[in-house]
């Protein structure tokens, strides 16, 4: 006999494990949800896609850890508009972000984080955030006039705003700002990362 | 009422608005000079991780620590009251402060960190800075400074249909500091009446996100545009011409991308899009270029405000 059975016998550790996770900020919050969609129902991504925070929450109660692999957690907007209308006090926004770092502990959605590997290199390189130049195509193509403002006119702006300190910070600030990040152990996981979908793309 | 401070302040740039929209931030520091708010920029200051924190690229470990050493560049400077341009910088850094604040294994793992690899200079003990005391987003420091605005209006700007949008990341992550409201939210209404103008108000998606949604526009742009719609057809249904900002991740999305969502939608949206600091700059006279910024803008300035007629005195 075959079964569906995703429920553990011990539901409530799947809900422990989001509670103490370093994210959290709603202590047991999670546990209180009472089902009563006010989350989806309020919720950008529910409207226009199949995400649903509420039945997110449903699934982590039951200890359905399955979810961590769901595509569509990937759509929530981190608009926490569910996080400040909670009744009791949940934050869905905040136990998304926690699945998703489960999902990327165990090698899950290392593609979806390959687009965004620009702004580690930046913020890694030049101690600068920055938009990936991998969507610079797609938003030369979405905006009109986007280079000419962002690339060719913006130091000949800045200087005529008279903007001080320049963009590009001191290189003992890059060096300490590099050193943390290595530390963390942040620059291990971009670079396993990176190897991990190079590889792919070369099968 | 929180405390609000006027001295002490460490402006946090921002990765956005030095790229993207620069006239923000020289907005601010024009409206903070005329308000003789005492603040300082730092070199030193790196970026509070943003789109990287928000595509789930930074775990919370780094970018904590990262926090924890902006912390620091505050505190020596004799600065540590950070104001922000950005409400993502906002939501970032004030929730660090409250995880380095309460969570021990968090600060005592970050601090051992720093300690064994010679950063002990950036060691944050718990308490350095209080999330509510510390932690700012410059409408709040304009809000203390309500009455002051209005002594120094030169421009009334009254004559235009005038809508707000509040970026979630100051309204709702913090929403028990929020000042104004959080799910009818008013804050840019209120400073914008200290300019002697009245906004629309409320209308249909006030609350709503941007739509931005951080890797939502990039790698889901139907979804992302198609939640931006809904709110770029509300305030055309009220005919506004004037949307008001305090996030330059909402401001890109509807300045930059207005053009497109109009092909898309099938509807001409004409409105511009201005900072709540490049709003009151203007008001109190500032230069559009050398000041706002307003070269920067895809939906011309000009299209709207083609006359500015003094206040009557």
């Amino acid at each position: 006999m075959t079964t569906n059975q995703k429920i553990t016998d011990t539901p409530i550790n799947f809900a422990e494990e989001i509670i103490a996770n370093v994210k959290n900020t709603k202590d047991d919050g999670v546990l209180k949800c009472v089902q009563c969609g006010l989350c989806t129902s309020t919720c950008p991504a529910a409207r226009h896609s199949e995400y649903n925070p509420r039945e997110i929450i449903e699934r982590v109660l039951e200890g359905d850890e399955t979810i961590i692999a769901e595509d569509y957690l990937w759509n929530c907007f981190y608009c926490y508009t569910c996080h400040s209308v909670c009744p009791v006090g949940n934050s869905v926004c905040e136990v998304n972000q926690i699945l998703k770092q489960f999902a990327i502990n165990q090698g899950i959605g290392w593609d979806k984080l390959y687009e965004y590997l620009g702004f580690a290199d930046s913020y890694f390189d030049a101690a600068i955030g920055a938009i990936p130049e991998i969507f610079f195509d797609d938003i030369a193509k979405d905006v009109p006039g986007w280079e000419e403002i962002r690339f060719d006119k913006l130091d000949e702006n800045r200087d005529k705003l008279n903007l001080y300190p320049p963009l590009m910070p001191p290189e003992d600030v890059i060096d300490e700002v590099s050193l943390i990040l290595t530390i963390t152990g942040f620059k291990e996981r971009m670079e396993n990362i990176r190897k991990s979908q190079e590889a792919e793309v070369e099968k | 009422m929180k405390n609000i401070p006027d001295k002490n302040l460490l402006l946090f740039r921002s990765c956005l608005v030095s790229v993207e929209y620069p006239g923000i931030e020289s907005s601010t520091k024009y409206v903070f000079e005329k308000l003789g708010i005492d603040y300082g920029i730092s070199e030193k200051q790196t970026c509070c991780t943003g789109l990287g924190h928000y595509s789930d690229v930074f775990d919370q470990v780094s970018t904590t620590a990262i926090g924890a050493r902006n912390f620091k560049v505050a505190q020596n400077l004799g600065r540590p009251n950070l104001v922000m341009m950005c409400a993502t910088c906002y939501a970032i850094n004030k929730k660090s402060v409250k995880l380095l604040n309460n969570k021990d294994d968090l600060r005592e793992e970050i601090n051992e960190l720093f300690e064994e690899n010679g950063l002990d200079h950036l060691k944050y003990e718990k308490n350095d800075l209080t999330p509510t005391e510390n932690i700012f987003h410059f409408v709040d420091i304009l809000y203390g400074k309500k009455d002051e605005i209005k002594k120094h209006v030169k421009y009334d700007l009254s004559q235009y249909k005038i809508a707000t949008h509040h970026g979630c990341h100051y309204c709702k992550v913090h929403y028990e500091d929020t000042i104004a409201g959080v799910r009818d939210p008013n804050i840019i209404d209120e400073l914008i009446e200290a300019c002697g103008c009245k906004t629309i108000g409320w209308y249909d998606h006030k609350r709503a996100s941007c739509g931005t949604g951080f890797r939502q526009r990039y790698s889901n742009p139907d979804l992302s545009f198609t939640a931006t719609a809904d709110k770029m057809k509300s305030l055309k249904d009220e005919n506004v011409e004037i949307l008001v900002h305090l996030c330059p991740n909402c401001h890109i999305q509807f300045d930059r991308y207005q053009p497109l969502i109009s092909q898309r939608e099938g509807r001409e949206f004409k409105a511009i899009h201005l900072n709540i600091s490049q709003f009151i700059a203007i008001a109190m006279g500032a230069d559009w270029e050398s000041v706002v910024g307003v070269q920067a803008h895809t939906s011309k300035i000009d299209s709207v405000i083609t006359e500015l007629k003094e206040v009557e005195s």
